[in-house]
């Protein structure tokens, strides 16, 4: 047992499992968690296990590919006008690899969301300008996940793993001479000194049979903040043309720090209750730190300094002033907890294949306080009704020995219209409605062997 | 203006990498053995040595790993500092391999491997300085960027095996708009986006003289180009009256050059040795920057500053690794090995000047530029215990820079801002000597 447990801790401590989160967060990982509205921690084994628990791994019969593909499209209005908010789509998929260390039950999991188009995107705005703060950027990374889970005894498993994201810092120069009405003819060259540095979380899971039918788990995901800590410097001299004595020299200095991605503790409760041979139900409840969410907002420091020429500046020649100090408005979010029900029916029984019906459901109530004020985080609660279907194929070939599911979901999230009244009436952006609803349809594919 | 380019540098920071492998090998065998692997390797290594010999993985491995790189690098001469520093390049190494078990024809045949390498303190090293800044272009910060590759490798039988995989990097495409907003004070509108791009890795092997299981094996991989490139426009003509360029903060983080590698292998249970060489593409590595403004295409011969230039040029890597394997009572194994590699420098040993601005007199002048590197013997070592179910491996790599002198175009005499720049200046001297030290060691564990 010893050096299995060192060697899982160096695994827990090691594993990478990058930009965790937010994309799974809302809408699942795999058609059969989704179908069945995330309520998976006590009834997971797939790849979906290195999201949902990863204790789930160690209960894996066998070795598993998974590959599917998933897309959510985000229908997103502010006073009837789409928001334009991006769909989320990639592939999905993972690996489970379970077997034996000094005879206990261990495995090995890995799982990936890849969306189609990017690794990630940030889009920052001012802190006034409206914006989908749950929907628009968050959910556009990849997600990465590897675990290791054992099952010390036939009733309880437990696995875990180091999640991390990444976090900047640097130092940016750009030199050189700017002829103001000659842009074209700007000498200007730039060198960098950045660092790409990773910020560790842990998620580590549990599940404990009760009995042949019952099983409760516990899963526990850390926070983690992306920040970006940056310094920049622009020197230089300003000209009316290449070929007409200095101006003015121009010093910029500034340092900005702000944290451009987020992720709230969770810990979940699941229970999962096998009511008939044919029949399951689950629950999960998680509960979800969003007091804790820092604004996106950039705190800024600046220094800058562009004497006038001494016979002041030519006629239609302004220079930029000091930006005012960013006065970031605390966003206050609320602590949540989010249920999650899931059904799931093995309608048809056959010597070669199975068929199964799901169902599930899931209710997040907004974190975001009311925005009577100045800032414009739009958000709603969200009510996701989800339904999918599944087909296990065993001994189709004799290359293959194990089987093949083939799971598919369907999955509509209902953001109810809800009116943002301003407390000031001279709130440059004003009241307005926002609402909204999300399809979000999927599909995988199950080799185990 | 300014607060464009700071959201720009956290930008730049963003690209990860692919080029420890590159620079020291994947995995403790391969690396011990100087490099070889692509007609010799047997488990998860291969996904970057050779993806057609990860159908010879039998067991389910995960294997944790930690690697240290010190750099002891020096250029001394005229206006050059001697020893350069460079912070130790550390990481963890992550290798999962799983025969995948079909039945019927397919048994024993098919197998998947997955490497990670990540530096501990960061993941990505994105330093690229201004060039007469003295600097090591092709080894320190290139051994400090996260690695993913995967592969699956197919035995055809007859002794013949082919396999397929890749590795990932990503590259960052973004803008950065700068503008008075509406209180009057200066904001920005950031959007960049992170993206992945792949190379392919694909190989063959065919064991001589043809059959299964016979001791001859020849192997053939290639390795695609990677090059993770930042692009990000910085916009700031609506910060004020001033006529602001749009400014083009570009170039290559990161970059392994195309590479094809062969070998031929005698191995056996008890004893391997593998002779190969690398082809590298290095002639097509475009340099670290890319201009800050560029010329309107009505206007091809502004005044923007050009980027420094490299002509790097192909090399040839040879390498010879070797494996002892005796076993000892209780199904325990001890493996030694060693190798040896000489890898010659890419870089010119001439250097052009580069162009900047004087910030005092605003004038264009010349300045070395200094990217140093020299060719490498790489001395390699290493140690293997199989205890069952477990294997620990130690491995180490000693790069010995073969001294080298430079010659680098010097500093030259301003010129009028906007001039044509002036002609280089009287050419200087660098010698380059050094050494790398790397080691490492892992845990494996057969599920």
């Amino acid at each position: 047992m010893r050096p299995l447990g060192a060697l899982a801790l160096v695994a827990f401590v090691a594993i990478a499992s990058e930009a965790r989160a937010n994309p799974v967060d809302a809408f699942g990982l795999g058609s059969r968690g989704t179908a069945m509205g995330g309520a998976q921690a006590a009834d997971v084994s797939d790849f979906s296990a290195n999201y949902y628990n990863p204790a789930g791994l160690a209960r894996a019969p066998k070795l598993e590919l998974s590959l599917g593909y998933m897309g959510a499209d985000q229908s997103l209005y502010v006073n009837g006008v789409n928001s334009g908010i991006d769909p989320v789509k990639g592939l999905v998929g993972g690996v489970v690899a379970p077997g034996r260390v000094f005879g206990i039950p261990f495995a090995f999991g890995l799982a990936i969301f890849l969306p189609d188009d990017f690794l990630s995107r940030v889009n920052a705005l001012p802190q006034d300008q409206p914006r989908w703060e749950l929907y628009a950027n968050r959910n556009q990374r990849l997600y990465i996940a590897a675990n290791v889970a054992i099952s010390p005894l036939p009733w309880l498993q437990v696995g875990g793993g180091i999640a991390f994201m990444a976090a900047t810092s640097g130092t940016l120069g750009i030199t050189g001479s700017l002829p103001v009405l000659q842009a074209a003819n700007a000498e200007l060259r730039h060198e960098v000194d950045a660092d790409l540095t990773a910020i560790r979380y842990p998620q580590v899971g549990a599940r404990v049979e009760l009995s042949r039918n019952v099983a409760l788990a516990f899963v526990y995901r850390g926070q983690f903040s992306e920040k970006l800590d940056l310094h920049a410097i622009l020197s230089g001299g300003i000209t009316l043309t290449p070929t007409t004595p200095l101006l003015t020299t121009a010093y910029y200095n500034l340092e900005t720090i702000s944290v451009s991605a987020f992720l709230p503790q969770q810990a979940v409760l699941g229970a999962s209750w096998q009511i008939t041979p044919n029949l399951r139900t689950n629950l999960d409840l998680t509960y979800v730190n969003w007091s804790a969410y820092v604004s996106p907002v950039a705190s800024i420091n600046v220094k800058l300094n562009i004497p006038p020429p001494s016979f002041g500046w030519p006629p239609g020649i302004a220079p930029p002033t000091t930006p005012a100090p960013t006065t970031i408005l605390p966003l206050n979010m609320n602590d949540t907890l989010v249920p999650h029900l899931g059904i799931e029916w093995r309608a048809l029984e056959r010597p070669k294949w199975e068929g199964f019906v799901r169902g599930g459901y899931e209710y997040d109530k907004s974190p975001i306080p009311a925005q009577t004020g100045s800032t414009n985080y739009i958000d709603r609660d969200r009510h996701a009704f989800s339904f999918g279907l599944g087909l296990r194929l065993m001994q189709v070939l004799r290359e293959l020995p194990g089987d093949i599911r083939l799971d598919g979901h369907v999955q509509l999230s209902a953001l109810f219209d809800g009116t943002t009244v301003k407390s000031s009436p001279a709130d440059y952006v004003g009241d307005y409605v926002a609402g909204g609803h999300i399809w979000n349809v999927g599909g995988n594919v199950t080799v185990g062997f | 203006m300014g607060a464009g380019a700071v959201v720009a540098a956290s930008l730049v920071a963003s690209v990860a990498s692919a080029s420890p492998e590159d620079i020291f090998g994947y995995g403790p065998r391969s690396v011990a053995m100087a490099g070889t692997g692509t007609a010799s390797s047997d488990d998860y290594e291969a996904a970057y040595t050779n993806p057609a010999l990860i159908s010879r993985l039998r067991a389910r491995t995960l294997v944790i790993g930690y690697q240290e790189a010190s750099f002891n690098l020096s250029a001394s001469g005229t206006g050059l500092p001697g020893p350069v520093g460079y912070d130790p390049a550390t990481g963890i190494l992550i290798g999962v391999g799983l025969p995948i078990p079909f039945g019927g024809r397919l048994k024993d045949r098919v197998g998947v491997a997955i490497d990670f390498y990540t530096p501990t303190s960061l993941l990505v090293r994105g330093n690229i300085p201004y060039p007469e800044t003295p600097q090591f272009v092709v080894l320190p910060d290139r051994a400090q960027s996260l690695t993913i590759r995967a592969g699956l490798g197919l035995d055809l039988g007859y002794g013949i095996r082919v396999g397929g995989g890749f590795g990932a990097l990503a590259e960052l495409d973004g803008s950065v708009v700068v503008a008075t907003n509406s209180t009057g004070s200066v904001g920005s509108t950031v959007q960049d986006q992170l993206v992945a791009v792949y190379a392919p890795t694909v190989g063959a092997t065919f064991d001589l003289p043809f059959g299964a299981g016979r001791p001859f094996r020849l192997g053939v991989a290639y390795r695609g180009q990677l090059e993770a490139r930042f692009s990000v426009d910085i916009d700031a003509t609506k910060l004020s009256s001033l006529n602001i360029p749009v400014l083009n903060i570009s170039g290559i983080a990161q970059f392994d050059p195309e590479e094809v590698a062969f070998e031929a292998a005698y191995d056996t249970k008890a004893f391997t040795v593998a002779l190969g060489a690398t082809y590298k593409k290095w002639s097509a590595y475009p340099g670290p920057l890319e201009a800050t403004t560029t010329c309107p295409a009505a206007m091809p011969m502004c005044g923007a500053v050009q980027p420094p230039t490299l002509a790097f040029h192909d090399t040839v890597v040879p390498r010879i690794g070797v494996e002892r394997t005796l076993a000892l009572p209780r199904r325990t194994k001890l493996h030694l090995r060693a190798g040896y590699a000489f890898e010659p420098t890419p870089s010119p040993s001439e250097t052009s000047a580069s162009q900047a601005v004087d910030p005092k007199s605003l004038m264009l002048v010349n300045v070395p530029t200094r990217y140093f590197d020299a060719s490498r013997s790489i001395i390699a070592f290493g140690s293997g215990i199989e205890i069952p179910p477990l294997t620990i491996d130690t491995y180490g790599q000693v790069h010995v820079l073969v001294p080298r002198t430079i010659t680098l175009d010097a500093a030259s005499p301003a010129s009028q801002s906007g001039a044509p720049p002036p002609p280089p200046g009287p050419t200087t001297v660098a010698h380059v000597t050094g050494t790398v030290l790397t080691f490492g060691m892992s845990l494996g564990v057969k599920f």
